[in-house]
């Protein structure tokens, strides 16, 4: 069926977007994210660490759940639209050495960057993004600023690539 | 009856939590949102679709809510906002994204997706935490003293009432939609 195999348009997205956030503050009273669930992990992973061993799965709850339900639905979706393929590198970049730097520095800066200005502006995108839409003030001064350093600063990397060959 | 959020506990709340997980990441594949390329694209303003998806999502979003608060079907759930922890927090995140194209979210579906090379920007996500705690004292004694929790606006009673923030919102969302429908396009394959 193509409504599992094709894409969706962008008001089907937008509004089951908007239908599942508000849909999820009506289940849970609380807004979903990958953060908490990304804090629980982060903290599973450095208690195992710091104990040289893993004893037991992290907890499972309904935030790790969450995580958890997100691998499967994208997993799924993936399949079905023909998309899942295993890539260990990014586009971008050619020869093996420059790409693997690459994908490395930018996934591990780029990663650290992203989670560390969530943290400092207390929710997970997701959570910022249904802030916004409860009109939260200080949801809205995130993602504005976010967009436009993110636009910029991909415009001037596209650039110096481009001008660099 | 009184309507109210239903407030799951217990096993429901974590088995409707990974059928909604599950949901979302269907979505996430479905809207482009976890593919590089694509979120490349947007933030390079040459493809207009997931920006008219994300807004359309806010004008949709902003509407549902109000009308869903109206009938105490869902209550207000906003973490405290500082204007200088959202400013900051939005430039770092903003660099991160231009680097990485991914948020948590989409970072998980996408190496759900197949794409191993995800897993250097999870790794990157996991060591902020820590440091967070490391440098959580910092923070506390200066960004988040800088200025006050930002606070939320009094609720309006009718949706068009012309001081209503959702309704401007939900109208500003719009017209950029149009306009970058017509500006960008990018709807081909919808």
């Amino acid at each position: 069926m193509s409504i599992f195999t094709g894409k969706w348009s962008f008001y089907v997205n937008g509004t089951l977007l908007a239908v599942m956030i508000v849909f999820c503050l009506y289940l849970f009273d609380d807004t979903v994210g990958m953060s908490d669930g990304m804090v629980v992990i982060s903290r599973y992973c450095e208690r195992a660490a710091q104990e040289m061993m893993v004893e037991k799965p992290p907890p499972l709850d309904w935030q790790t759940g969450f995580l958890g339900g997100i691998v499967l639905g994208a997993l799924a979706a993936a399949i079905m639209s023909g998309n899942w393929k295993i890539r260990f590198f990014q586009e971008g970049a050619s020869g093996i050495v420059i790409k693997s730097l690459d994908t490395i520095l930018s996934g591990v800066i780029g990663g650290f960057l992203v989670m560390l200005g969530l943290q400092l502006a207390g929710d997970s995108f997701l959570g910022q993004w249904a802030a916004a839409m409860q009109l939260s003030g200080g949801a809205w001064v995130f993602l504005i600023s976010c967009f436009v350093v993110a636009a910029g600063t991909a415009i001037l990397l596209e650039r110096r690539r481009e001008g660099g060959g | 009856m009184m309507i109210a959020a239903l407030t799951l506990t217990g096993n429901y709340r974590l088995a409707v939590a990974i059928l909604m997980g599950m949901a979302f990441g269907f979505l996430l594949v479905k809207s482009d949102l976890i593919w590089r390329k694509t979120c490349l694209n947007m933030l390079l303003l040459r493809d207009g679709r997931l920006l008219k998806a994300l807004l359309f999502s806010m004008a949709v979003g902003c509407t549902l809510f109000f009308i869903a608060q109206r009938f105490e079907l869902v209550n207000l759930r906003v973490r405290p906002g500082y204007f200088w922890a959202s400013l900051i927090g939005g430039i770092i995140c903003g660099f991160g994204v231009a680097l990485c194209c991914r948020v948590p979210i989409t970072a998980i579906a996408a190496l759900a997706s197949g794409r191993v090379y995800v897993l250097w920007s999870i790794i990157g996500m996991l060591l902020a935490v820590p440091f967070v705690q490391i440098i959580s004292g910092w923070l506390s004694n200066s960004i988040y003293n800088w200025s006050e929790p930002i606070s939320v606006h009094e609720s309006v009673s009718s949706y068009f009432a012309i001081n209503n923030p959702a309704l401007w919102i939900a109208g500003i969302s719009l017209l950029l939609v149009l306009f970058i429908h017509f500006a960008l396009g990018g709807d081909e394959e919808g």
